[in-house]
C-alpha cells in the first residue's frame, strides 16, 4: 500500500510536472519579451521542484561574469542588478563545464565548488544549477534554484531539471532571434523613412500600393491614408497613362526583373515632379511574384542644372558664332579637334575632314611644316603657341592670320585641354608691304632728292660764282624743292593738280591775288613723278617775271591757261604762260631764263618728262608753252647736253 | 678732280633726272670723258649703244621713269662693256645675276664711280 501510494504520489507528480511544462511551452510561444518567459520558467520551476526560489543567470559578453536577468523568491534589489563574476571554482562555471544539472545538497557542506557570500547571506542551503545551452551547444547561461533548507534532490528531479533546460535553450533562442529582427526591421524602417529623397513605395501584384513610405510623401505630396490601395497609375502624367507607360513598366519589370522609370510624374498639387528611378519585382519566400517596389528620386534640379549647362554650351557656341577669329579646342594630346563653325564656314572643310591633322590641309603649303612643328613643340613643352600662317578659304584665297593657342591646366598643373584663336590679321600683312614699299620710296626720293640739291648748287654755282647772287637763286631753288616735298607727302591722300602748282609757285613770288595775273583751265590732276621736275620750271618762270617781268615794279600781265589735248593716242597737258605789256629795263640785258631756268624748260622738261616745249621772248612780251604726257611720259625727246 | 682714269673714254649715261644728269655729265666732261647721253628711257640707251663704237663704260641709274635699266645692261655685257648701277633705292634692288656689278648709292659720288666703273 505504501508502495502503491509511493507509486501514486510519483505519477501524480510527474504529471503535475508535465502539465507545467506545458503550459510553461504554450507561454513562451505567446510571449515575445524575453523576460517575460524567463520569470515564468522560474516561477514554474520553483513550483515543480517545490523550492522557495529560483533565478536566470546569463553570461555576460565579457565571458567571465553572470548577470541575475530574473528571479522569484528573491528580494526586488537584487534581480536585474546583480553581478555574479564567474570564478574557476564557482558552482555556475562547474554546471556549464559539466553540461549537465548540478545539485548540491547542503553548500555549507560542499566540496566541489565554491558558493558566493550573498548567497550564503540570503540563507541558501541547498541549491541545482541547470546549464541553458542554445542550438549549437553555446551556453547561455543558468537556471538556478534554491532552497533555505538542506534538501534532497532525487533522481526525477534531476530528470525533470534536465528536460527543462532541453526546452529552455530553443525558447531562449527563438526571442533572441524574433529580437535581432525587430531591431534589423527597426534598422530598415528608420532608414526608408529617413530617406526623404527617394520616394519607396511598394505595390501588389495588382499594382495597388500597400506601402506608401515617408520620402513619397515628401516627394509627391500625398500621405499613406490617401494612397494605400489605389492603383498606381495615377502618379503618372496623363499623356504617359494615354500611351499605356504603366503597364509597359509592369510588363518589363516582370520580364526582366526591373524597368526604369525617368518621366514627369504628377503630384497632389497638380505640378509634375522629374523622378528618376526603376520598378523591382517583388517575390515570396517561395518565389512567386508578390508585387513590385518602387524608389525613385525627385531629379528636376538635377535636370534643370543639364539644361543649364546646355544652355550654357548654347550660349558659348553663339559667342564663337559671333568672334570673327576662328576658334578651336583639342584634348592634351592635341587630338579630338573641336572647331567653331567659322572654321568650318571660312576653310569649307567638313568637321571630319578637319580631323587629326585634316586642318592642316587648310595651312598654306609654305607654312604648314613650321605650323606642325610649334604645335608639336608645345605639346611637349606645355607652352602657349604664338604663330603667323596663311589659311586657304574655302574660294581658294590664303589669308594671313594670328594664331595664338593656350593650355588649359588641372589643380595639379597637368593640361587638360588646348584652347586655339586664329585672328584675321590679312590687312595687317598688307599693311605692313605697303609701309615697306613706302619707306623704301621715301628712301628713294630723299637720295634723289639730295642728288638734285646736290646738281641745282654745283649748276649755280657755275653760273654766279660764290657770290651773294648764288645764295639767293640757290635759297630760292631749294624753297621750291622744300614745297614740292610737302606736296608731294600728302599727294597718295589728295591728287595734285596743276592749279595748285601755279599757286604755290606764284604765292612763293607774292603774286597771288594779283589782279594782273589770271589762271584758267580744267581741273587737271599731276601724276607725282611729273611734279617735282615741273614745278622747278614753273618756279623758275615765275621767279624770272617777278625780277624782269609781268610781276616786277615795271607792271604787265600774267596770263596762264592749259587745256588737255588727244596726241597721238595720248593725254597730253597743254600749258600756255604769256606774259605781255612788259617795259624792259635795257633791252637785251641777260635775265635769268638765259641760264639754268631756261635750261630746265628747254631741255630738262623734254629729257626727264617727255616735254615738248617751246620759249619766246618778244620786245615786251614773253610766251612759254609746256605740253607734256600726262599719263605715261614714255617718249622724251632726245636732248643732247 | 682726280687723276682722271676716265681721259678720253666714251662714257653711255643713263638717268632720268635731268637736273642731275647735267651735273654728272658735267664731272665724267671735266674728268676729259666724253660722255654719250644722258639717255632717260630704255629705247634712247639702246639705241646710243647702237650707234657708238667702241664704247668703254656706262653708268645706269636702276629706275628710270617707269621702267628699270636692266635690258640695257644686259646688252651691255653682250658686248663685254663694263657699267655700274646707280641707285636712290635700297641696293638690293640689283638682281643677283648682276653678282660681279658695282651698285652705288645716290647722291652721286663720281670719284667713286670712276674707281669702281674703271678698276
Amino acid at each position: 500500500m505504501l508502495m502503491q501510494t509511493q507509486v501514486n504520489d510519483d505519477r501524480d507528480a510527474l504529471l503535475r510536472r508535465q502539465k507545467l511544462l506545458a503550459d510553461f511551452g504554450d507561454f513562451s510561444l505567446q510571449s515575445e519579451d524575453l523576460n517575460e518567459v524567463l520569470t515564468e520558467a522560474c516561477r514554474v520551476i520553483a513550483e515543480a521542484l517545490n523550492v522557495s526560489r529560483g533565478k536566470v543567470l546569463e553570461i555576460e559578453e565579457d565571458g567571465k561574469s553572470l548577470f541575475m536577468r530574473v528571479g522569484v523568491g528573491w528580494s526586488e534589489d537584487i534581480v536585474g542588478s546583480t553581478h555574479i563574476p564567474m570564478g574557476e571554482n564557482s558552482s555556475e562555471s562547474f554546471a556549464i563545464k559539466a553540461g549537465r544539472p548540478v545539485i548540491s545538497r547542503n553548500i555549507h557542506e560542499e566540496t566541489r565548488f565554491d558558493v558566493p557570500d550573498f548567497m550564503k547571506e540570503e540563507g541558501v542551503v541547498a541549491l541545482a544549477n541547470v546549464p541553458i545551452f542554445l542550438p549549437g551547444k553555446r551556453a547561455y547561461g543558468l537556471l538556478q534554484v534554491d532552497h533555505t533548507e538542506p534538501r534532497d534532490f532525487d533522481e526525477s528531479d534531476t530528470e525533470f531539471l534536465r528536460t527543462y533546460a532541453a526546452i529552455l535553450g530553443p525558447v531562449v533562442d527563438r526571442l533572441f532571434k524574433i529580437d535581432a529582427l525587430s531591431a534589423a526591421d527597426e534598422q530598415f524602417r528608420l532608414t526608408v523613412e529617413a530617406a526623404t529623397d527617394y520616394a519607396i513605395l511598394m505595390t501588389d501584384r495588382d499594382s495597388r500600393i500597400t506601402d506608401w513610405l515617408p520620402g513619397a510623401s515628401a516627394v509627391f505630396g500625398w500621405s499613406a491614408e490617401e494612397v494605400l490601395g489605389r492603383d498606381i497609375s495615377f502618379l503618372f502624367t496623363p499623356e504617359d497613362r494615354a500611351a499605356g507607360v504603366p503597364e509597359q513598366e509592369v510588363k518589363m519589370a516582370l520580364e526582366t526583373g526591373s524597368a526604369r522609370d525617368v518621366r514627369d510624374h504628377l503630384c497632389k498639387d497638380g505640378s509634375r515632379v522629374f523622378i528618376e528611378g526603376v520598378a523591382r519585382v517583388l517575390h515570396d519566400t517561395k518565389g512567386n511574384h508578390r508585387g513590385f517596389i518602387k524608389i525613385g528620386q525627385d531629379a528636376s534640379e538635377r535636370r534643370e542644372s543639364d539644361r543649364s549647362l546646355r544652355e550654357s554650351e548654347e550660349r558659348y557656341r553663339l559667342l564663337t558664332s559671333l568672334v570673327p577669329a576662328l576658334l578651336w579646342q583639342t584634348d592634351a594630346l592635341g587630338c579630338g579637334f573641336e572647331l567653331s563653325p567659322n572654321w568650318l564656314d571660312y576653310t569649307g572643310q567638313t568637321p571630319s575632314e578637319a580631323q587629326g591633322t585634316g586642318w592642316l590641309d587648310a595651312i598654306h603649303p609654305e607654312d604648314r611644316k613650321k605650323t606642325k612643328f610649334l604645335f608639336a613643340e608645345a605639346r611637349l613643352t606645355g607652352e602657349p603657341v604664338v604663330h603667323q600662317h596663311r589659311i586657304s578659304s574655302s574660294d581658294g584665297a590664303y589669308r594671313w592670320f594670328l594664331i595664338r593657342q593656350v593650355p588649359q591646366r588641372d589643380d595639379l598643373g597637368w593640361i587638360q585641354r588646348w584652347f586655339g584663336a586664329a585672328t584675321d590679321i590679312h590687312e595687317l600683312h598688307e599693311m605692313q608691304a605697303r609701309q615697306e614699299v613706302m619707306v623704301a620710296e621715301l628712301q628713294h626720293r630723299t637720295r634723289n632728292l639730295i642728288g638734285v640739291v646736290q646738281s641745282i648748287s654745283n649748276q649755280t654755282m657755275a653760273r654766279t660764282g660764290p657770290t651773294e647772287a648764288f645764295r639767293k637763286q640757290f635759297n630760292a631753288r631749294l624753297a621750291s624743292l622744300s614745297r614740292v616735298q610737302g606736296l608731294l607727302s600728302r599727294a597718295d591722300q589728295e591728287p595734285i593738280t596743276l592749279r595748285q602748282i601755279f599757286d604755290l609757285e606764284l604765292e612763293a613770288v607774292g603774286a597771288s591775288g594779283n589782279p594782273n595775273v589770271t589762271l584758267d583751265g580744267p581741273t587737271v590732276t599731276v601724276r607725282p613723278i611729273l611734279i617735282q621736275t615741273l614745278a622747278l620750271a614753273i618756279h623758275e618762270l615765275a621767279t624770272n617775271a617777278r625780277k624782269h617781268g609781268a610781276l616786277s615794279a615795271n607792271g604787265g600781265r600774267l596770263d596762264v591757261t592749259w587745256k588737255l589735248r588727244g596726241h597721238d593716242g595720248e593725254c597730253w597737258i597743254c600749258m600756255d604762260w604769256q606774259e605781255s605789256g612788259l617795259v624792259r629795263d635795257a633791252p637785251g640785258k641777260t635775265d635769268a631764263t638765259d641760264g639754268f631756268g631756261r635750261q630746265l624748260i628747254e631741255r630738262a622738261l623734254p629729257h626727264t618728262l617727255g616735254a615738248q616745249t617751246s620759249f619766246d621772248l618778244g620786245p615786251d612780251s614773253l610766251r612759254c608753252t609746256i605740253e607734256l604726257p600726262r599719263d605715261n611720259p614714255q617718249k622724251p625727246k632726245e636732248v643732247s647736253i | 678732280m682726280t687723276s682722271s682714269n676716265m681721259d678720253g673714254r666714251k662714257v653711255l649715261l643713263v638717268e632720268d633726272d635731268f637736273i642731275i644728269a647735267m651735273d654728272v655729265a658735267a664731272s665724267l666732261e671735266e674728268d676729259g670723258a666724253s660722255v654719250i647721253g644722258p639717255a632717260s628711257t630704255v629705247p634712247i640707251a639702246l639705241d646710243l649703244i647702237g650707234k657708238t663704237e667702241d664704247l668703254d663704260g656706262a653708268i645706269l641709274d636702276v629706275n628710270i621713269r617707269d621702267s628699270t635699266s636692266f635690258e640695257i645692261a644686259d646688252a651691255l655685257q653682250a658686248q663685254g662693256v663694263p657699267f655700274i648701277f646707280v641707285t636712290g633705292y635700297d641696293t638690293s634692288v640689283v638682281p643677283e645675276r648682276y653678282a660681279g656689278v658695282s651698285v652705288c648709292q645716290k647722291p652721286f659720288d663720281m670719284a667713286l664711280c670712276s674707281s669702281l666703273l674703271f678698276k
